[in-house]
């Protein structure tokens, strides 16, 4: 039989050099921000009960997840979304501290992408969740906190707000059943103008239809909410209006230069999502780089109902448009190797440990002879080599 | 400020596609007289790229190009995430299941049917939605061979009009879907670049519009 022993699986890699340090800068400057505004650490299992994504709630496509099963034979996933964990984490051991809970994560998700795509089965989300806190300040709080985040690593982002809330009102007025609703939703979502029209001129016209039909053409910017007059008739849809110009008003004093968009007609699958809805894009990458919103019901599937507010940064996609941006974080070479003469190893460990209590970046030489130990320095770049024999002798090489 | 890139489905497609640029007002004359070339200006502003159907789409989800035109079958095939913002109304033609004309009824009987086709994902999903369990053979080429050849018992297939099914003796069991060309937007695209692509898309729609009701495709827009 074939050994597949040289290769990894379709949709995995190894991260090399630059590649690593790009993805550790990024996950700290964005962990810094975390960690800075009272988020706290924590990290999930990689193999979780399928039963915690339960695709009825989640979202998540049964075919999406990887699964095997434990010695009992219960179904295993490998983790396929950071929020449920962390939900289920909330609803059981963490269910006495007091609210609002602030957590934060770094850690690789898996999905199970159809295949000869090139889309990465193994990414790294790294995200927050406002656990315990409903209401526009904490939505505020965590918009921002993406902001931060990503202004402090993706110069040129733009962010898009939306409200889960708009389509959910709208539907409930419709006297369609669920199979309809999934149309009509689909439709909105890929902005397919011509299907939604074909649908909605089926059934008999009123406000609701009107307004939906409008749904998807309504993104922009601040003058979306003009347009979305349409939209006020209903009590609580003018009231989600209100509340998302407010937030849309309150981030512009915070970020001046045009970075926010909106986008009425944002109505993901990933179903969980009750509020506000954001996402974040930059023009390297074809889809979104952050992904967050309110899920003030999915708590209440763990047995402890609770609103909630999150996202998560696709750490892979901003390193790879940092890189194409050529914002590399530089592979250095070391400023000295440090060879022992024979009879002298422990002494050159015992002076290269000086020197990087100094502050330099010290390599020690494991070669056996100094000839050896020049031309893996010339070779690697290295541009100094201190010699330790009885004495110390500095060779600087050009 | 970069050009906008279209991907364009090559054959079929290809020639409408570009009568509907030109009549809404761009220079086609590096497109009409291409050569061998794959990516081709057109004016300024837009740079259109020849492809595969299927790679339209590929290309358009990665948003390596901003947007594409692509038949709904392909689509329907291939699936993915973009915005389908128009039905373009050329390209058009319908999916069907078709078998030979003196069958017994194919949806009686309670043993497993075998159906042909190129477009394999689109044929299962169909069946799923009827509750019936077929084998799927994919096929490439001619689906029409395959009933004669006693290969299946039906094929899923486009079907324009008609005719190179009566001269095989098949015919249409059941009309599946009205298909015709699409123009789809990459998601991140139409974020970032909103303004340049409705006003595309815009223009695009009113020549769309205008030529479906008075039924010319050659007027100017």
């Amino acid at each position: 039989m074939r050994k597949n022993n040289r290769i990894t699986p379709e949709g995995t890699k190894d991260y090399l050099f630059e590649e690593c340090l790009t993805r550790r800068y990024i996950e700290r400057t964005i962990g810094d921000v975390f960690s800075s505004r009272g988020f706290h650490e924590v990290v999930t299992p990689g193999l979780e009960f399928y039963d915690v994504f339960d695709p009825d709630f989640s979202g998540i496509p049964q075919e999406v997840m990887y699964k095997t099963t434990d010695r009992r034979g219960r179904l295993i996933v490998m983790r396929p979304d950071s929020t449920l964990p962390i939900a289920r984490l909330t609803a059981t051991r963490l269910q006495n501290l007091p609210k609002p809970l602030r957590l934060y994560y770094t850690q690789p998700i898996y999905r199970n992408n159809p295949g000869l795509t090139g889309k990465s089965d193994e990414s790294v989300q790294t995200g927050i969740e406002l656990l315990g806190a409903g209401g526009i300040r904490a939505d505020l709080d965590v918009i921002s906190t993406a902001l931060e985040a990503l202004g402090k690593c993706v110069p040129g982002y733009r962010l898009e707000l939306g409200h889960a809330g708009i389509f959910h009102v709208l539907a409930e007025q419709f006297p369609s059943g669920e199979n309809l609703r999934e149309e009509i939703r689909s439709a909105i979502e890929t902005k397919s103008y011509a299907r939604l029209d074909g649908i909605l001129d089926r059934l008999p016209q009123s406000e609701p239809v009107r307004a939906m039909r409008e749904l998807p053409r309504l993104f922009g910017g601040e003058e979306v909410f003009e347009r979305a007059s349409l939209l006020r008739g209903d009590t609580r849809l003018a009231g989600i209006l209100d509340d998302l110009h407010g937030i849309y008003r309150s981030l512009s004093q915070l970020e001046q230069s045009g970075r926010l968009m909106i986008d009425l007609g944002l109505v993901q699958r990933n179903d969980y999502y009750t509020g506000i809805v954001f996402s974040a894009y930059v023009e390297e990458f074809g889809d979104a780089v952050l992904l967050g919103g309110r899920y003030d019901n999915l708590l209440g599937h763990f047995g402890q109902p609770m609103p909630a507010v999150g996202f998560a940064v696709n750490v892979d996609a901003i390193a790879k448009t940092l890189l194409a941006r050529g914002n590399v974080c530089p592979v250095l070479p070391m400023d000295i190797l440090v060879h022992g003469e024979t009879g002298y190893e422990v002494k050159a460990l015992e002076y290269a440990a000086d020197l990087v209590a100094q502050g330099l970046r010290c390599e020690t030489s494991v070669l056996e002879t100094q000839d050896g130990a020049v031309a893996y320095a010339q070779s690697s770049g290295i541009k100094r080599i201190d010699f330790v024999g009885e004495t110390v002798k500095t060779v600087n090489l050009i | 400020m970069k050009p906008l890139r279209i991907a364009l489905t090559k054959g079929r497609l290809e020639n409408k596609a570009v009568d509907l640029f030109s009549r809404i007002g761009y220079d086609c004359s590096a497109v009409r007289e291409k050569g061998r070339k794959l990516i081709l200006p057109m004016g300024d502003s837009i740079e259109l790229v020849l492809a595969k159907a299927a790679d339209v789409i590929t290309y358009v989800e990665y948003g390596v190009c901003d947007l594409g035109v692509v038949g709904k079958d392909t689509i329907l095939e291939k699936g993915g995430s973009y915005y389908e913002v128009l039905d373009l109304g050329f390209g058009k033609c319908r999916f069907a299941l078709a078998g030979p004309k003196e069958a017994a009824d194919f949806f009686s009987g309670y043993s497993v049917k075998t159906v042909a086709t190129k477009y394999p994902r689109f044929a299962a999903n169909y069946f799923e939605n009827k509750a019936m369990d077929v084998r799927i053979i994919k096929i490439e080429g001619s689906v029409e061979l395959a009933p004669l050849l006693g290969l299946s018992d039906a094929i899923v297939d486009l079907v324009e009009t008609g005719t190179t099914l009566k001269e095989n003796g098949l015919r249409v069991i059941e009309p599946i879907c009205e298909v015709s060309a699409r123009l789809i937007v990459n998601a991140a695209s139409m974020k970032l670049r909103k303004a340049e692509i409705e006003t595309l898309t815009g223009r695009m729609e009113r020549c769309v519009r205008k030529s479906s009701s008075n039924g010319k495709e050659k007027s100017a827009c």
